[in-house]
C-alpha cells in the first residue's frame, strides 16, 4: 500500500528539513522517495507534517504500572473507554489499562515508547501487558542498578559485567539498561536508609562502582542507547552536586540522564529547595555525550511510581494517602503514591519552574528532550500544554503569574527568559531527539528507509489544541488516525537489542542465581514466541 | 528411556517450578520429584481426566457443536457472568477477559472469594509487599496471619527457609493447626476478633495504649517484639474486608519503624495472575461488569457471589474453578438453575452439572503458559505431556470467534 502525504509544511530535523513544503512517500511500511500516480492521497496543504513522537520516558507496563492501575478505581470510573468494531474496552485515568494507552498514545501521535523501568524478573509480564497495547512500537529498559548479584559480580569479577549486561538484555527482550538510585533501593531494602553519596558502601561496592562499571559495560558492548540514569538522591536539596558527581564519574562514556528536573536542585538535604538548572543546563551544553529528559511537572494530577522506593516512603509521609512498596528480591524495590502538584504550593512551583528553566536554558534540543515522567509528572496527555508553554510565551508567563511568587522568583523564568520553542525544536525534543538518543535509525525522521509513522497537524496558532488532536496519524505505513479519530487498529513491534555475549557467563551468574532466586536460572530467560514475536532487533555494536 | 523433563506446579500459589516430571517411553507421567501432596494431587487430576474433551447436556459431543452450543448460550444471554481463572494460564485469563467483553458479561475472578478481602484493601490504601525472595532472605520474624500454609502450600517452609532459630514464626489463628504446629510463638484469636487484635497491635506499634480485653494482652508483648525486629513479613488471608485494612494499617505503621510487608497466601496457582490480566486489560483487578460496553467495577454489586445471588446472571461461563464446591450455598444454588459453560483441565462437580462442558488440556501439563505466584513473579508453566485435547485458551478464542 503507497501512500503520498502531499503539499504540508515538513517539519524532518534529522534530514534538515524546516518546514519546506513538499510531499512525503510512503509504501510497503516505510518512507521512500516517491509513490506513482495510484498511490492514495492525503492533502496535507496547510498542515504541519512531523514523523511520529517518540517518548523516551514513561511508564506504561508491568507490575509497577499495574499495581497503580489497581490503586485508582475512582480515576477509571470517570474516565471511561467503549468498546467498538475495532477497539477494545477499557480505562483511563493516569494510568489507563493497556489498550487505552495505546489508542491515546495514536490519538496523540506517538508511535513508539519506552517503558523506562522493567524489574528483569518481571520480564515476562512487561511483555504480557505490551502484547496488549497496541498501536506503538515498544521497548523497555532493564533495571540493573541495585541488583545484587551484579553487585557480586562487580566486586569480585569485574571483566565479566559485560557479558552479564548483554545477558540481561537477551534474556529479557530488553533494550537497554538502567539505573535507579544505584545501590540506593538495597541499601534501604536492607533497612540501613538510602545512600546519601556516591561513595556510601552498599553490599561491598559502592554507587559509584556501580555506575562507573556498567555504564563502561553498556558503553564496550555499544549498546544503540546509552546507559540510562535515574541518579542518586532524588528530589533531596542539593542533589545537583550528584548529578554532576554522576555524569563525572560516567566521563568519557554516553550516558542519559532520565527526569533531570528532580536532580537540579540547590539547597541542602531537608532544607528549602533552590533551582540549579541553569548550571545542570551549563554543564550539559559543554559536555555533548550526556543527554537528558525533563521530567517536567504538571499542575494537577499525577501518579508517582518508581523503583526508588526510598523516594516513595518520603512521599507517603507527605501525602498521607495511598501508598505502595514492593520489594523485588535481588533487583530492586517499587513505590507508588499518588500526588497532585498544586501552582499555588512553593516546592511545586519551584519543581514546574525548574523543567522550564532547562528547556529553555538548554543550548541543544538533541541532547534535551520533552518527557513528563508519565505519570510521575503529569500523564503523556499532556504534553501538548507542556508544548504550549514552550512554544507560547504569553501563554507561559500568564501561567507564571499564577504559580506560588515564592518559588517562580528563585527561577530565572522572569529574568526576560522569553525564548519560544520553534516547530523544528518541538519535532526535535518530542522525536527526531529522543530516536537519536535511542539509537533508533528508522524512527524520528522522514528520509528514505525511515519507518512510515508519520503525523499530521492542523497548524493552529493555539498550539496545545494543535498538539492534542493530530489530523492523521500513520503508522508503519497505515492511516490509523484520521480527524482526531481512531480509524484502524493494529499492533507494533517490540523493539529490542541484540547484543551478543560470552555463553560462558551463564554458568558464572547459574551459581549466583540458585542462591538468590527464588525462581530456577533455566526459567528465568524469556523464550516463549508469544511474548517475544513479533520483534525487531536493533544490533550493539554499531559506530554511535 | 523416561526423559525428566522440567516442570511447574502450578497447585498452588507457590508455583514450585523446580518440579521434575519424568515422562515414559509411551510419553505417560512415570514420576514428579519434589512435588508436594498438593502438587501431586493437582497433575494426578489433569494428566488424563475421565472426561471427553466435550460434553453437549451430559453426553459426549464433537468439539464444533459444543462450541456451537457453548456460543449460542452465551452470545444469546442478556446477563452472563464469567467466573473463576485462578487454575489456569495468564494467557488463557487473556481469552477469558476478552469473550468477557465481547458477550458483555460480568467477569469475577475467584480469588477474592476464596483468599479474602486484600485485593480491595489494596484499593483503598496500597499495601506494601514483596516476593518470596525478599521474605527468605530478609524477614527477621514471619508472622502467620489466620492461613495455614502449611496445608495450602505445603513448600512455603521449605522454600522460605522456616523453622529458623534466629528467625521466629509467629502464627495468629482461632485453632492449632498444622502451621501452628511449627511456630514459635501461637496466639489462639477467634474468628471474629480480628480487629481488636490488630487495633492493639497498631496501637502499641505506635506507642500509644488502647482500651483492649485482657485477653489480648498477648498482643502487647507482640507489638514491642516486632518492633524489635529490623525487618517484619505478615502471610496472611485475613478475610474481611475491616480486617484487611487494619491488616495492612498495621503493616504500613510498623513499616514507619522497620521494613514490613504483607503477602496473601493465594490457594489457586494463578490467582494472582487472573487480577493482573483483569486489571491491565480494564484497570479493576475483580467484580468487573462490561454489560455498558466499557468496564465498570463494584465489588459489593458484581462479585459473583452477589451477580448470582440476586438473580441476575441468566448464563455462566466457568474457567478453571469448580464453583458448586466453594460458593456459598445461595449463590451456588442459581447457578444450578442457570445454563453453564465450563472450561477446565479437570473433572469438577461444575462441569459434570453443566450443559455444555469442556474438558481441556492444562496448562503446566500439556501447553505451555505463564502463570503469576501469590507474590507476583511471573513464572514459565511448561507442557511435559503430550495431548490430542484442545486448550483452554484456543476454546475460549474459538467461542468469541462464534460469537462475534
Amino acid at each position: 500500500m503507497s501512500l503520498r502525504i502531499a503539499g504540508g509544511r515538513v517539519y524532518d530535523p534529522a534530514n534538515g528539513v524546516n518546514g519546506d513544503v513538499r510531499d512525503v512517500c510512503l509504501s510497503d511500511g516505510k518512507v521512500v522517495d516517491d509513490v506513482d500516480e495510484h498511490a492514495t492521497r492525503i492533502d496535507a496543504r496547510g498542515m504541519v507534517v512531523m514523523p511520529g513522537g517518540v517518548d523516551i520516558h514513561a511508564h506504561i507496563a508491568g507490575p509497577k504500572v499495574n499495581a497503580a492501575r489497581r490503586l485508582a478505581p475512582e480515576e477509571h470510573r470517570g474516565d471511561v473507554h467503549e468498546r467498538t468494531a475495532i477497539m477494545r474496552a477499557g480505562t483511563g485515568g493516569m494510568v489507563p489499562s493497556t489498550f487505552v494507552t495505546g489508542y491515546r498514545y495514536a490519538l496523540l501521535g506517538y508511535t513508539t515508547v519506552v517503558e523506562a523501568a522493567t524489574p528483569p524478573l518481571s520480564a515476562r509480564h512487561v511483555l504480557a501487558e505490551l502484547r496488549d497495547t497496541p498501536m506503538i512500537d515498544p521497548l523497555f529498559l532493564v533495571l540493573l542498578g541495585n541488583n545484587v548479584a551484579l553487585f557480586d559480580l562487580i566486586r569480585r569479577d569485574p571483566a565479566r559485567v559485560r557479558d552479564a549486561v548483554a545477558w540481561w538484555l537477551e534474556a529479557t527482550g530488553g533494550y537497554g539498561v538502567k539505573l535507579v538510585n544505584a545501590g540506593g533501593i538495597e541499601r534501604w531494602k536492607r533497612g540501613a536508609g538510602n545512600v546519601t553519596s556516591l561513595d556510601d558502601e552498599v553490599a561491598g561496592v559502592t554507587p559509584r562502582q556501580v555506575i562507573e562499571s556498567i555504564g563502561s559495560a553498556v558503553h564496550d558492548l555499544g549498546l544503540p542507547h546509552p546507559v540510562h540514569v535515574h541518579c542518586n538522591n532524588l528530589g533531596v536539596g542539593g542533589n545537583w552536586r550528584t548529578t554532576l558527581d554522576t555524569l563525572d564519574t560516567l566521563e568519557g562514556r554516553r550516558a542519559h540522564l532520565a527526569h533531570l528536573q528532580f536532580h537540579a536542585y540547590g539547597g541542602k538535604p531537608g532544607g528549602r529547595l533552590r533551582s540549579r538548572a541553569p548550571d545542570i543546563a551549563e554543564y550539559l551544553g559543554a559536555h555533548p555525550e550526556f543527554s537528558a529528559d525533563v521530567g517536567q511537572v504538571m499542575f494537577g494530577p499525577a501518579t508517582t511510581m518508581t523503583a526508588d522506593a526510598p523516594v516513595s516512603e518520603r512521599l507517603r509521609d507527605i501525602t498521607g494517602g495511598k501508598w505502595v512498596n514492593a520489594d523485588t528480591e535481588v533487583e530492586t524495590g517499587c513505590g507508588i503514591v499518588p500526588f497532585t502538584y498544586k501552582e499555588k504550593n512553593e516546592v511545586h512551583a519551584l519543581q514546574w519552574g525548574i523543567g522550564l528553566e532547562l528547556f529553555l536554558l538548554s543550548r541543544d534540543p538533541w541532547r534535551l528532550v520533552l518527557s513528563t515522567d508519565h505519570p510521575n509528572g503529569g500523564s503523556f496527555l499532556s504534553y501538548p500544554k507542556l508544548i504550549r508553554l514552550l512554544m507560547d510565551r504569553e501563554f507561559r508567563n500568564d501561567q507564571l503569574r499564577r504559580a506560588n511568587k515564592k518559588a517562580i522568583r528563585r527561577t530565572v523564568l522572569l529574568d526576560d527568559l522569553d525564548r519560544e520553542y520553534t516547530l523544528e525544536e518541538v519535532a526535535i525534543v518530542t522525536r527526531a531527539g529522543p530516536a537519536r538518543l535511542l539509537g533508533l535509525r528508522d524512527k524520528g525522521h522522514l528520509g528514505a528507509g525511515a519507518d512510515a509513522d508519520v503525523t499530521v497537524y492542523d497548524d493552529r496558532e493555539d498550539r496545545e489544541e494543535m498538539f492534542a488532536v493530530p489530523r492523521y496519524v500513520i503508522k508503519g505505513g497505515h492511516v490509523v488516525v484520521r480527524d482526531g479519530e481512531l480509524v484502524e487498529a493494529l499492533s507494533g513491534d517490540l523493539l529490542r537489542v541484540a547484543a551478543a555475549h560470552d555463553p560462558a557467563i551463564e554458568d558464572v551468574l547459574r551459581e549466583r542465581f540458585e542462591e538468590r532466586y527464588t525462581v530456577q536460572f533455566d526459567n528465568y530467560p524469556v523464550r516463549e514466541p508469544w511474548l517475544l514475536e513479533p520483534a525487531r532487533r536493533v544490533d550493539a555494536g554499531r559506530p554511535a | 528411556m523416561p526423559s525428566p523433563e522440567r516442570a511447574t506446579c502450578a497447585g498452588c500459589g507457590l508455583v514450585c517450578d523446580d518440579i521434575t516430571a519424568v515422562v515414559g517411553d509411551d510419553g505417560g507421567l512415570e514420576r514428579l520429584e519434589r512435588t508436594c501432596p498438593l502438587g501431586d494431587a493437582w497433575f494426578a487430576a489433569r494428566v488424563d481426566p475421565a472426561r471427553p474433551p466435550a460434553r453437549v447436556d451430559g453426553r459426549e459431543a464433537g468439539l464444533d457443536e459444543a462450541l456451537d452450543a457453548a456460543a449460542a448460550i452465551l452470545g444469546g444471554a442478556r446477563a452472563p457472568l464469567v467466573y473463576g481463572l485462578g487454575d489456569t494460564s495468564c494467557e488463557a485469563q487473556r481469552a477469558a477477559v476478552a469473550l468477557a467483553e465481547a458477550i458483555g458479561a460480568t467477569i469475577d475472578p475467584a480469588g477474592p472469594l476464596l483468599d479474602g478481602a486484600s485485593g480491595l484493601a489494596f484499593q483503598a490504601r496500597g499495601a506494601s509487599t514483596a516476593t518470596l525472595g525478599e521474605v527468605r532472605d530478609r524477614a527477621a520474624a514471619v508472622v502467620v496471619w489466620r492461613a495455614d500454609p502449611a496445608t495450602t502450600n505445603p513448600r512455603l517452609f521449605e522454600r522460605l527457609r522456616l523453622p529458623d532459630p534466629t528467625r521466629p514464626l509467629i502464627v495468629v489463628d482461632a485453632e492449632p493447626t498444622a502451621t501452628a504446629a511449627r511456630a514459635d510463638t501461637f496466639l489462639e484469636l477467634p474468628a471474629d476478633r480480628d480487629l481488636e487484635a490488630l487495633s492493639t497491635l497498631r496501637a502499641g506499634v505506635r506507642g500509644r495504649t488502647i482500651a483492649r480485653a485482657d485477653d489480648l494482652a498477648p498482643f502487647d508483648d507482640l507489638a514491642s517484639r516486632l518492633l524489635a525486629f529490623g525487618h517484619v513479613a505478615v502471610l496472611q488471608r485475613v478475610h474481611g474486608l475491616a480486617e484487611a485494612l487494619a491488616l495492612h494499617a498495621l503493616v504500613r505503621d510498623l513499616a514507619r519503624v522497620t521494613h514490613a510487608v504483607a503477602v496473601t497466601l493465594r490457594r489457586e496457582g494463578n490467582a494472582a495472575g487472573a487480577e493482573d490480566v483483569l486489571a491491565w486489560q480494564t484497570g479493576y483487578p475483580a467484580a468487573v461488569s462490561f454489560a455498558g460496553g466499557a468496564p465498570r467495577a463494584n465489588p459489593g454489586e458484581w462479585s459473583a457471589a452477589a451477580v448470582l445471588e440476586r438473580g441476575d446472571a441468566d448464563a455462566a461461563l466457568v474457567v478453571g474453578s469448580d464453583p458448586l464446591e466453594h460458593l456459598p450455598p445461595a449463590s451456588a444454588e442459581r447457578l444450578r438453575s442457570i445454563p453453564v459453560v465450563t472450561v477446565d483441565a479437570r473433572a469438577t462437580a461444575t462441569a459434570d452439572a453443566a450443559r455444555v462442558a469442556f474438558t481441556t488440556q492444562a496448562a503446566g501439563v500439556h501447553r505451555a503458559g505463564t502463570a503469576h505466584r501469590l507474590d507476583g513473579v511471573p513464572v514459565p508453566l511448561r507442557a511435559v505431556l503430550a495431548s490430542d485435547r484442545p486448550s483452554d485458551e484456543d476454546v475460549l478464542a474459538a467461542i468469541a470467534e462464534r460469537v462475534a
